[in-house]
């Protein structure tokens, strides 16, 4: 059989690429498959009595009030948090992306919040959102409003929205990379056009970085429907076993999972939790990624206008 | 494609399953029993789990010079922690934990038994242990006999109460009796007469339940006054759903409704009561005999005094909500490397600057005699604690479930009434329901 002409040999390849698949397989595939496998048992995380219980587990998710409550409320959560952080980090981006004096200094204000660590980004925010001492209600206070309990139900989820809003800088400097691409004479064109502010936002800068705000919407949809540090942490008190504290508007999906897990200690029925998670994630992402066909465009030939164009 | 790439492939891809079934192939090892060293050869590093507090660097500094090759590793309490390191086969070699709560964990097999170390040991001795030891019994079925799986290091009759004579003098409300127990009702409305509104806040609350610590403890010991058990007999189901359970859920509705004292609503920045009595700021809490430990320095707050367990019915009962002690896990690397460690803290110098601070009451009866009695709020409290030990009793622990989760489900369920989303009855039936499932979860595991 004759060899085909390759211009490297296979094993730089396989080299190349090895990496990536070790790394593939060891930290995503094997996991995965094993916590499909722990799904599929009773296993406790510790005791060596476990057995298998088939699709048990799945079956009690479908009745499972507490956790579809806990994935509505994610939803919801995505949904505000994620509209918002696109438009808030694009309005910032549009601010400072004109001929202001100390620009840098004003780039370096809007970043910085996006930079500070998480741990200690809630325990200041956990100090401002004080009751009894905090900035906020000494600041309402002023205006003749009462103490409010930040910290609880159902409050919290709007002090959670606003200290996920808080970190807008991260998105605003993409985004200000982003309008920097866009040629200046094509927003010229459309003035000289008659087109006023909101026009060329709406017709020419927005189209032009849609792959970017594509980009943010798909993670930050992610990593939304993912939150769970913030929560944990966003609680008044570490009284009643650490996950069980957190306040009920603030239990997102992955709280739930982590309570059934390290509260309940039932591994099984929380790697069933994920998976059926992932697999709501991935359609939620085939959506979008089918839906951003008919709003995002790429300055490059694309896969469905490549099939246009052939046909 | 030819032959040759294919083979290849396959090659690349059987490698690809090795390598990731190695980890698995490892991760066995390390969770296999009968590799630990048992600490004598030399050089060992005890892991310790247990609150900041508990063993003081000094106190490290001079059980490492008592036993040379013997080195202490802090970790402070995690439940998390504990449990991925359980989970991953290297636990800890001394765990900090309840002896109320230890049923769950022994019968899942995760505690060591502590007989042959109690039979040999020249300090620890089997008669001197006191019945509040017998939590951390388990004989294969029910907790309180059998084995010992772990020793307390101190305890008290949790349900008693402390309070400030200042705040009462304020508010005009008599003191309360040495010896006579109040009602719980009778309890809420003295808090309620304690309580200083200040606009929103709350200048200083009336009672505190120390609501972030526990709820089942409180509950069961209310409906055992009132002559009933919130578990059936082999501890396999609990029953919110009697008037008895329905009660004392009720009087926490109301108490969290009257606003007179921290909830789960309504909770404090440091989830424990002291430092708001400490500052004036909380006229009773509900905490045991340890509690006194706290006022023994000069600067501390001088009116204190300690009181009688309440009661919801007719029978006195006044358990411990958790006897905190320590036990070792089945798969601990330095079992006895860890065993003299727990010598030292049981019975050697820190037991007794416990047993002599009045930080609790002592695990071992020959220490008891250590208690303080020298100033007048201490020698109160000593004879409220001696008269209030015959109403010692046991609280139920079922093998089927942990208490942190017995004590989120319940606080689940009482913010549901609080916050009116549901009846106290509909409440109860719910959390009846919820724990249950929990408990067959459980059993089916253990069995």
């Amino acid at each position: 059989m004759a060899r085909k002409w390759t211009r490297y040999p296979k094993k730089t390849f396989y080299a190349f690429i090895g990496p990536w698949a070790i790394g593939f397989v060891l930290l995503t595939a094997v996991p995965m498959l094993y916590g499909f496998l722990v799904s599929l048992t009773n296993f406790d995380g510790s005791s060596p009595r476990w057995k298998w219980v088939g699709l048990r587990n799945y079956l009690e998710l479908f009745n499972d009030g507490d956790a579809w409550a806990a994935l509505g409320r994610t939803m919801a959560f995505t949904a505000i948090v994620v509209p918002l952080s696109v438009a808030g980090s694009l309005g910032l981006a549009l601010i400072i992306n004109r001929r202001l004096r100390a620009v840098g200094l004003w780039r370096t204000v809007f970043f910085l919040p996006s930079v500070v660590p998480v741990v200690a980004m809630a325990i200041m925010w956990k100090l401002v959102f004080n009751k009894d001492a905090g900035i906020l209600n000494a600041v309402l206070g002023v205006v003749g409003i009462g103490p409010i309990d930040w910290l609880v139900d159902p409050t919290v989820f709007y002090s959670l929205i606003t200290v996920m809003l808080w970190g807008l800088g991260g998105g605003m400097v993409i985004m200000l990379a982003a309008l920097q691409g866009v040629p200046v004479e094509l927003e010229e064109a459309a003035v000289v056009d008659g087109a006023g502010r909101w026009t060329v936002l709406r017709h020419v800068t927005v189209p032009m970085i849609s792959p970017i705000l594509f980009f943010q919407v798909i993670t930050m949809v992610i990593g939304s429907l993912q939150i769970f540090v913030q929560p944990l942490l966003l609680t008044n008190s570490s009284g009643i076993a650490g996950a069980g504290t957190v306040p009920e508007s603030n239990r997102m999906y992955m709280v739930q999972v982590y309570q059934e897990f390290f509260l309940s200690n039932r591994f099984g029925y929380g790697s069933a939790m994920l998976w059926i998670f992932f697999i709501i994630i991935l359609g939620l992402t085939m959506v979008l990624l089918r839906s951003s066909r008919s709003w995002v465009h790429y300055e490059v030939d694309t896969d469905a206008e490549r099939e246009g164009a052939t046909k | 494609m030819n032959a040759q790439t294919r083979i290849s492939r396959r090659i690349i891809i059987r490698s690809l399953a090795i390598a990731a079934a190695l980890p698995l192939v490892a991760g066995c090892t390390v969770g296999s029993p009968g590799s630990s060293s048992g600490g004598n050869s030399g050089e060992a590093t005890i892991t310790l789990m247990a609150g900041a507090q508990d063993l003081s660097d000094k106190q490290i500094a001079e059980f490492e010079a008592a036993n040379p090759g013997i080195k202490i590793n802090l970790i402070v309490t995690d439940p998390t922690r504990l449990n991925t390191m359980l989970a991953a086969g290297s636990p800890p070699d001394i765990v900090a934990g309840g002896a109320l709560g230890s049923a769950n964990f022994n019968a899942r097999g995760l505690a060591t038994d502590l007989t042959p170390f109690l039979e040999k040991s020249q300090v620890l001795k089997e008669d001197d242990l006191q019945p509040v030891n017998d939590g951390f019994r388990w004989d294969g079925s029910h907790s309180g006999k059998g084995p010992l799986y772990g020793i307390v290091k101190d305890w008290s009759q949790d349900a008693s109460l402390w309070y400030n004579t200042a705040l009462f003098d304020k508010a005009s409300v008599p003191y309360l009796s040495e010896t006579e127990p109040t009602s719980y009702d009778e309890l809420l409305q003295i808090a309620k007469k304690l309580t200083v509104a200040d606009g929103g806040t709350t200048a200083s609350y009336g009672l505190g339940l120390e609501w972030a610590w526990t709820l089942y403890g409180p509950m069961s010991a209310m409906v055992l006054q009132q002559g009933g058990n919130l578990y059936n007999d082999d501890l396999s189901k609990i029953d919110f759903t009697t008037d008895q359970a329905r009660r004392a859920f009720q009087w926490y509705v109301d108490f969290a409704n009257a606003g007179v004292g921290p909830t789960s609503l309504n909770p404090l920045p440091d989830a424990s009561d002291f430092s708001t009595f400490a500052a004036g700021r909380m006229a009773i809490t509900q905490d045991g005999y340890w509690f006194g430990g706290n006022f023994a320095t000069p600067e501390a707050l001088k009116t204190v005094r300690m009181a009688p367990a309440p009661v919801m019915g007719e029978t006195r009962a006044n358990p411990t909500y958790s006897g905190q002690g320590w036990w070792i896990p089945e798969q601990a690397k330095n079992k006895d490397a860890a065993w003299k460690l727990m010598e030292y803290y049981m019975a050697g110098a820190p037991a007794q600057a416990r047993a002599s601070s009045g930080w609790g009451l002592p695990a071992l009866k020959s220490l008891m005699a250590k208690l303080p009695q020298e100033l007048p709020y201490q020698k109160a409290a000593y004879n409220v604690a001696q008269n209030e030990l015959q109403y010692a009793v046991p609280l139920p622990d079922s093998p089927y479930i942990t208490i942190d989760l017995l004590n989120t489900t319940i606080d689940k369920y009482l913010q549901k009434a609080i916050k009116n989303e549901m009846s106290v009855r509909d409440a109860c039936a719910a959390l009846t329901d919820e724990l249950n499932q929990a408990l067959a979860h459980g059993k089916e595991q253990i069995g």
